[in-house]
């Protein structure tokens, strides 16, 4: 018995030393993970501004050059996404004031479409259409989710050149790079199911059930990103972010810690990188002013940061994440494209 | 002996010729009789499930439905399936950002209250949201979306 305290006492001994010894550690490898991020393209992303309002910004991945490109104090601006070519921006506005709720701004507000720099924004459409537009890979068409299908849109026209049922999918469509699938939050055998649709054929498939949402691609339009709350935890439980193939196999963590709620995964152009955001409140924080947005390496995942005891049980094999947190925000997506100067 | 018994029996005629312009007629709320395409009355047979009560998300959940009266548009079948949208919120405060045209006077599910509903179907077509489907799999029913939802006597 004294030995089994002994043997308890030194766990928990290692244990405190580690996680002390953790953030220098953390700092170091945050210096180096900026300077291999620093010049690799642009984040966009939605911040408050200094007007109070819910505004655009881009930065550098490490953080620098940070600059507001909406500066609308009369509106609130939210869920920017960069045309594939890296030249445009797609977001939604809102009227001043509007809390922006993390499944509802999709569909709320008007869609505009600027060129990367926020510079000759211009409104496509009314209030609440074109619901969760989403570029197409020649960024000529949009999809958008509505109750009666998903609706294709010539851009040019704005006319919707074809229509296919939705099978479910209720929130959150994004269409692949190459083009051939959708994926979106859908209700399939349980709510808050992660699915994909292949876009010719509409047939659909499950990729993660249960309390999986905000699904993104990866570039190679194969593997998705979305945050999961899996089962089994205690309580309420904390948000992880997760990969899976698009077939629904091979569903792993990529990054977790306890106490916080990750949402807004997306990957750098060459997938080598992923952002995401660490929020205390479930949700992603985009009703109040967002939460740290945080780059890390793919090559780290499955990670985990801090002493987070109850998920280093379940993922015993993952690693220390090194993670380079920057400015709060919300949705944040990533361009390697140069964009020009400041407006 | 006969003048008092008619007298009496007259008293009683205009007593409930009085009382009975007491009895309130249960007005149908417009709401009911206009919205959406279908209109039943239906006795809540069966919540399979808890009704989650999470302000961070919504969602509808099925409800089991026995036919009692359609007063508009078809209903082929005496049993339907409802879908209810946050069902733990009383129907006068459940129109949100997501649901606007909702509404109705039930506080509370319960099973066995009757409810008069103003309806659309397939659910798909009206409502886009999670939704808490316990029968899924197991009834192919087409899932109705409760536009309006008031209590009706049994």
């Amino acid at each position: 018995m004294e030995l089994r305290q002994t043997f308890v006492s030194l766990a928990l001994a290692i244990d405190v030393i580690l996680v002390f010894a953790a953030p220098g550690a953390q700092e170091e490898g945050a210096d180096q993970l900026a300077k291999e991020v620093g010049g690799r393209g642009w984040i966009a992303f939605a911040a408050r501004g200094e007007n109070g309002t819910w505004d655009l910004f881009l930065m550098r991945p490490d953080g620098s050059g940070r600059r507001n490109v909406t500066n609308t104090p009369d509106y609130e601006e939210g869920g920017p996404r960069f045309s594939p070519d890296g030249k445009r921006l797609l977001y939604r506005r809102f009227a001043k004031g509007t809390v922006i709720s993390h499944d509802l701004w999709g569909f709320q507000g008007d869609l505009m479409i600027a060129n990367a720099d926020g510079s000759d924004s211009v409104q496509i459409g009314g209030d609440r259409e074109f619901p969760w537009a989403s570029w197409s890979p020649d960024g000529k068409q949009i999809a958008c989710l509505t109750p009666k299908g998903i609706q294709i849109v010539d851009l040019q026209t704005k006319s919707v050149v074809r229509q296919m049922p939705r099978k479910g999918i209720y929130q959150q469509l994004f269409w692949s790079p190459d083009g051939q699938w959708f994926c979106g939050v859908a209700n399939a055998r349980v709510k808050w199911t992660v699915a994909r649709m292949h876009t010719q054929t509409g047939e659909l498939n499950i990729v993660h059930e249960f309390q999986s949402c905000t699904p993104d691609w990866f570039p190679d339009s194969w593997r998705i990103i979305f945050p999961c709350r899996p089962a089994g935890q205690e309580g309420y439980g904390f948000t992880q972010l997760w990969m899976s193939d698009g077939d629904g196999r091979d569903a792993r963590m990529i990054y977790g810690e306890d106490g916080y709620h990750i949402y807004g995964g997306a990957l750098s152009p060459d997938g080598k990188y992923v952002l995401f955001t660490r929020c205390p409140e479930d949700g992603g924080g985009s009703e109040k002013s967002g939460a740290p947005i945080c780059v890390m390496r793919m090559q780290d995942a499955p990670a985990i940061r801090g002493p987070s005891v109850a998920l280093r049980k379940v993922h015993p094999d993952a690693k220390d994440a090194t993670v380079l947190q920057l400015v709060e925000g919300w949705e944040p997506c990533w361009t390697y494209a140069e964009i020009g100067a400041q407006k | 002996m006969k003048a008092v018994a008619t007298g009496v029996l007259l008293l009683l005629v205009l007593m409930s010729v009085s009382c009975a312009k007491k009895v309130p007629t249960a007005a149908v709320d417009p709401n009911v009789t206009t919205r959406g395409s279908i209109e039943v009355t239906a006795q809540l047979d069966e919540i399979r499930g808890d009704l989650i009560d999470d302000p961070m998300y919504d969602y509808a959940h099925v409800m089991k439905y026995k036919v009692v009266q359609v007063h508009r548009g078809k209903v082929d079948k005496d049993v339907i399936y409802v879908g209810h949208y946050n069902p733990a919120e009383p129907r006068s405060r459940v129109a949100d950002a997501r649901v606007q045209e909702i509404g109705g006077n039930v506080k509370q599910f319960r099973v066995g209250d009757v409810h008069r509903m103003a309806l659309e179907v397939p659910i798909d077509d009206y409502y886009m949201g999670g939704i808490i489907n316990k029968y899924f799999g197991e009834v192919n029913d087409p899932v109705y979306w409760a536009i309006w939802t008031d209590k009706a006597a049994k």
